[in-house]
């Protein structure tokens, strides 16, 4: 009977912004879609549901969180779209038609007399370029580049994240899973790729790799087409992918170690609780035990730290453009372009400016969103406000 | 009656590493053997250190047995594998002492009782109207199926636990101390559902517990172990009425009895030091340096075998035995 | 007529979180005699421990004493509120007139000093001895009143090379190291063995023989009370539920929480048929429920009891219960 009286008190009701209500839009809209492949999904999902709508209140009463994740969102949709939205394309080169072009500053605009082959004709035309943002050597418009470099970034950055880490989990769980001498093997491994400084190992793998690569697309074309649908390059930039894809394979090397370690960390806390323990018991297969119980219960820490890392990823690999690894022109990348205006600094300092504004702000965003995941997962943080938002005529006297 | 479990000669021991250098062993359980009858509660007590979770976890082997046979309806669960191992994995269960680690905080309710079952392969018409049926049985009602384990008290966990123990249709189910993180109200609640259970499906148990008064109410017959070595076992009445070795002595004018009288009344007997290490155990009896029965020559050189004394009600103290 | 050495009237502690008040204490008003063991039980957040804690202001953000009075009347006849004294006239008082054992041995010594440092360094504090060498020798003597064997050697070990019941035994020889008037054992055997646990009960009743102490027992295992105590406080939900002398209370319960309490214990020397056990669980301190906190459990529950809440009434000499039923 006190039974039931804990079922009323449980159907707390909370102050609502309008951000709240529609993330909870948003979140039902998401079961209500799920619903339709699995019947009663909603109904047996209820607490989860509940849950996420409060992660989703934590999140909306977070300011810093809320700008990551817009900055973030603005991130994805520029990643995915960018290079569609430029005016021109990445390897237009204007100082071809006119030299003048060349490192034109901010607002300017200038005359181009063009003359392309297009379907095996000779054409020509006339045409104006506006510079609302200034050009590199090339007299590529900045802004057009910053665009399609967006895909670059937001595709190295997603599929060193999908990859990197994942090795990096599936290692730290065998290993804290198994201790002893499987433990040792793969940790000892793991402390030899965490001795060497990463960016530095980074730098040794993309001046070795590229070649092998290179190899291995010019062999394989499905390889190619790819590769180049994904970063949105056309069909003549092939040779220089090889240089590309050497970052990311680089980065994708450097970057599981850090997650083996704090992976294999939280899975010896974690499988000393008991319901690990009642799992064997039962004869559940290790693969099950893993996946389906002991990952959950350590990814929250992790997922913040993923998410701080599609920040550091953009970092490290505009750091390697810059220091003339990876992307080469004409493959527009952020790095590369503070490279190049590196060497006019200061007198065309937008090549510098715009490109580390724009990596500056994708880093906080990422960072602000990570920092606010921390709170939000973390289910003390969320208790204690899921009790400043119940309603004041609830519970008599709230907290003072 | 043909046991359900049988251990014989059951020994776990857990080296003792320095620097990679095995120096020493634990004799968490050394040479220990029992049986349990259908529709039996065995209970073992003893204090923290003495083996008795050891033992329950690796006639389970959830910790693989150094040595010694562990037979259960028939069969050596050491030999077991594949299909055979599942067979035992699903007809021996375990109940943990912690309700709040015991139960995955990821996963539903319902998760939680129907994963094993589907895991074995169990046919159920409705998994839903099954698990409410098995969370009727235990207490709890339909509303708490999609629950997660946070929103229970502790006492609701555990019964959570038992529902999933029971999803199985075990024979037999090894506790480890279910109540001793509970409250008394909560454990008293507890305590009955099992004994009910216990009557209703005929199941055995294996009743792991440091608190006395609680064997007693659980068991039909009772274990005494002492550093890895059962020192006297028969039913559990008969040892609390009649305690033979010496140290089942001590420990009954040790615990504090819940009525001033009684205690007033009570037979109180010195209780001299403190249990050793079991890495070194002493030499012969085990307990003889805190035996006040000890003899010199005796105890602390042979070990004492466990001896049928009167009917059913064995012990191994040289006070009742020939050298 | 027994004189009381502390007397509590209307304690009041509240927790300030952010779920809300959570009423810990609620006009929780006793007395300590001189010379006796109080026991005060209860089931895990009826609040015992925080009363104990409370008697020296040991009470820690977000928690805070809202209002009673905790009288103490010292040896010499003076009488002063614990709870209007400040910082320093308290720790003056804490550790040496009042002196605490807490749980659990292992973690209430430093690991990185001496037994015999940690006990001299309590004697210093409050002025024993004149500096910590002098204190680590009379720490001899503690440790051979505490019954450890060979204190002229132990007295150089550190915690943890000694077992859970030495350690308790040390944790008790700072306690006792000031001579104090009060000793307030906060379970002070529920981490140990029950061996052990007898050892030690054994040695705060001889420690209290010896010294004409005044012992407070909290302790949710009522085989230790009975055992143990002359008095017993049972508290429900942050309230005192019955006060008596142990016969009164475990042989005529007259609150139907201790009777409920007694019938869920088993007894290890009586044949049990069957446990009782009590419905639903322990409320919730935030919003505890109106009038009689123990009534949504209680099967003698009547209108009266959701309403009103029962005063503390005097049933027989010394043996007082809160219910609406005497």
């Amino acid at each position: 009977m006190s039974e039931k009286v804990e079922e009323l008190e449980a159907r707390e009701e909370y102050e609502m912004t309008i951000l709240d209500r529609v993330s909870d839009r948003i979140i039902d809209a998401f079961a209500s879609f799920i619903n339709i492949f699995k019947k009663d999904w909603r109904r047996r999902n209820q607490s989860k549901i509940k849950e996420w709508k409060l992660m989703a209140y934590a999140m909306n009463r977070s300011p810093p969180a809320l700008l990551g994740l817009f900055i973030v969102i603005i991130y994805i949709i520029l990643g995915i779209f960018g290079p569609y939205m430029a005016p021109w394309s990445y390897d237009f080169f204007p100082v071809n038609y006119n030299f003048s072009t060349q490192l034109a500053p901010p607002g300017s605009t200038y005359f181009l007399n063009v003359t392309t082959i297009e379907n095996g004709y000779i054409v020509h035309y006339t045409t104006n370029i506006h510079y609302l943002l200034g050009s590199d050597v090339y007299g590529r418009d900045v802004v057009s580049i910053l665009l399609a470099g967006a895909r670059t970034a937001f595709v190295l950055d997603i599929f060193i994240i999908l990859i990197g880490p994942t090795i990096g989990i599936i290692l730290g769980l065998i290993s804290g899973y198994y201790g002893g001498k499987v433990d040792e093997t793969i940790m000892r491994i793991t402390d030899m790729f965490l001795a060497f400084p990463g960016l530095i190992l980074a730098i040794a793998l993309s001046a070795v790799l590229p070649t092998r690569i290179q190899n291995f697309l010019n062999a394989h074309t499905w390889a190619q087409t790819l590769m180049l649908k994904l970063f949105a390059l056309h069909a003549r930039d092939v040779n220089n992918l090889g240089k590309l894809l050497a970052v990311f394979v680089a980065l994708v090397i450097v970057w599981w170690p850090g997650y083996a370690r704090v992976s294999r960390g939280s899975t010896l806390t974690e499988k000393e609780n008991l319901y690990v323990e009642a799992a064997r018991a039962v004869g559940l297969p290790t693969r099950t035990i893993l996946f389906r119980h002991i990952l959950p219960n350590i990814i929250g820490p992790i997922l913040v730290m993923i998410t701080m890392d599609f920040g550091g990823v953009i970092l490290t690999e505009a750091g390697l453009s810059f220091l003339g690894l990876g992307a080469v022109p004409p493959i527009p990348d952020w790095g590369n372009l503070i490279n190049q205006g590196s060497q006019y600094f200061p007198q065309a300092w937008w090549l510098v400016a715009f490109p580390g504004i724009v990596i500056v702000t994708v880093v906080l965003g990422w960072n602000l969103l990570g920092d606010g995941l921390r709170d939000v997962l973390d289910p003390r943080t969320r208790r204690s406000l899921e009790f400043k938002l119940k309603k004041k005529s609830k519970g008599g006297e709230s907290s003072a | 009656m043909e046991p359900v479990l049988k251990v014989e000669g059951l020994r776990k021991y857990f080296p003792v590493k320095s620097l990679l250098r095995t120096i020493g062993w634990v004799k968490a359980v050394d040479g220990v053997s029992f049986e349990i009858y259908p529709g039996e509660t065995f209970g073992l007590v003893g204090e923290s250190g003495c083996g008795k979770t050891t033992t329950g976890r690796t006639i389970l082997r959830l910790i693989e047995p150094t040595e010694g046979k562990i037979v259960f309806n028939g069969k050596d669960v050491t030999q077991l594998k594949g299909r055979e191992m599942l067979w035992f994995r699903r007809h021996a269960q375990i109940m943990f002492q912690d309700p709040y680690s015991s139960l995955d905080p990821r996963q539903t309710v319902f998760n939680i009782i129907m994963e094993p079952v589907k895991f074995h392969g169990i046919e159920v018409d409705d998994p839903e109207e099954f698990v409410i049926r098995l969370l009727e049985s235990v207490g709890l009602n339909e509303m708490h199926l999609y629950r997660y384990p946070h929103e229970f008290s502790g006492g609701q966990r555990q019964r959570i636990a038992l529902a999933k123990v029971l999803a199985l249709q075990p024979d037999f189910v090894v506790l480890d101390e279910p109540t001793s993180a509970l409250d008394v109200s909560v454990q008293a609640n507890i305590l009955n559902t099992l004994k009910d259970l216990q009557k209703k499906h005929g199941f055995s148990y294996l009743f792991i517990s440091h608190d006395l008064g609680v064997v007693k109410y659980m068991s039909h017959r009772m274990g005494v172990m002492y550093l890895g070595k059962l020192v006297e076992v028969g039913p559990a009445e008969r040892i609390f009425d009649n305690p033979l070795h010496p140290y089942t002595q001590m420990l009954l004018s040790a615990i504090p009895i819940p009525d001033p009288e009684l205690a007033r009344k009570k037979k109180r007997m010195e209780v001299k030091g403190e249990p050793p290490s079991p890495i070194n155990p002493p030499s012969g009896c085990r307990f003889h340096p805190r035996c006040p029965f000890a003899k010199a020559g005796l105890c602390d050189k042979e070990e004492p075998p466990l001896v049928e004394v009167e009917k059913d009600h064995y012990v191994a103290c040289w006070l009742y035995g020939k050298a | 007529m027994p004189e009381p050495i502390i007397e509590i009237k209307n304690l009041r502690v509240y927790f300030y979180t952010y779920a809300g008040v959570v009423k810990a204490i609620e006009d929780v008003s006793f007395n300590i005699y001189r010379g006796e063991t109080l026991a005060l039980v209860g089931e895990t957040g009826c609040g015992k421990s925080v009363t104990s804690r409370a008697l020296t202001q040991l009470i820690e953000s977000p928690g805070r004493i809202v209002s009673g009075q905790v009288l103490y009347h010292r040896d010499d006849g003076s009488t002063v509120d614990l709870l209007k004294l400040n910082d320093e006239e308290i720790r003056e008082i804490r550790g040496n007139e009042i002196a605490y054992i807490f749980q659990d041995p292992h973690s209430s010594l430093d690991p990185l000093y001496t037994v015999g440092y940690q006990i001299g360094e309590a004697m210093e504090v409050h002025g024993k001895v004149k500096n910590i060498k002098e204190g680590i020798g009379r720490a001899v003597n503690i440790l051979r009143e505490v019954l450890i064997p060979d204190p002229e050697n132990r007295v150089r070990n550190y915690p943890h090379e000694l077992s859970g019941g030495m350690k308790q035994r040390v944790v008790i020889g700072i306690g006792i190291a000031n001579n104090p008037r009060l000793l307030i054992a906060d379970e002070p055997t529920t981490a140990l063995d029950v061996t052990v646990q007898a050892q030690i009960l054994e040695l705060i009743n001889e420690l209290k023989r010896k010294y004409n102490a005044t012992v407070l027992l909290i302790t949710h295992n009522l085989g230790v009370v009975a055992e143990t105590a002359q008095r017993v406080v049972v508290m429900y939900a942050g309230k005192v539920a019955e006060i008596g002398s142990i016969d009164q209370i475990f042989h005529n319960p007259l609150h139907p929480y201790t009777v409920a309490l007694l019938r869920a214990v088993p007894n290890p020397l009586k044949k049990i048929e069957k446990l009782e056990s009590i419905p639903g669980t322990v409320p919730n301190l935030i919003t505890p429920p109106k009038g009689c906190r123990f009534h949504p459990r209680c099967p003698f529950a009547e209108e009266r009891c959701r309403k009103e809440v029962p005063e503390l009434k005097e049933i027989e000499p010394g043996h007082w219960v809160a219910c609406h039923r005497y």
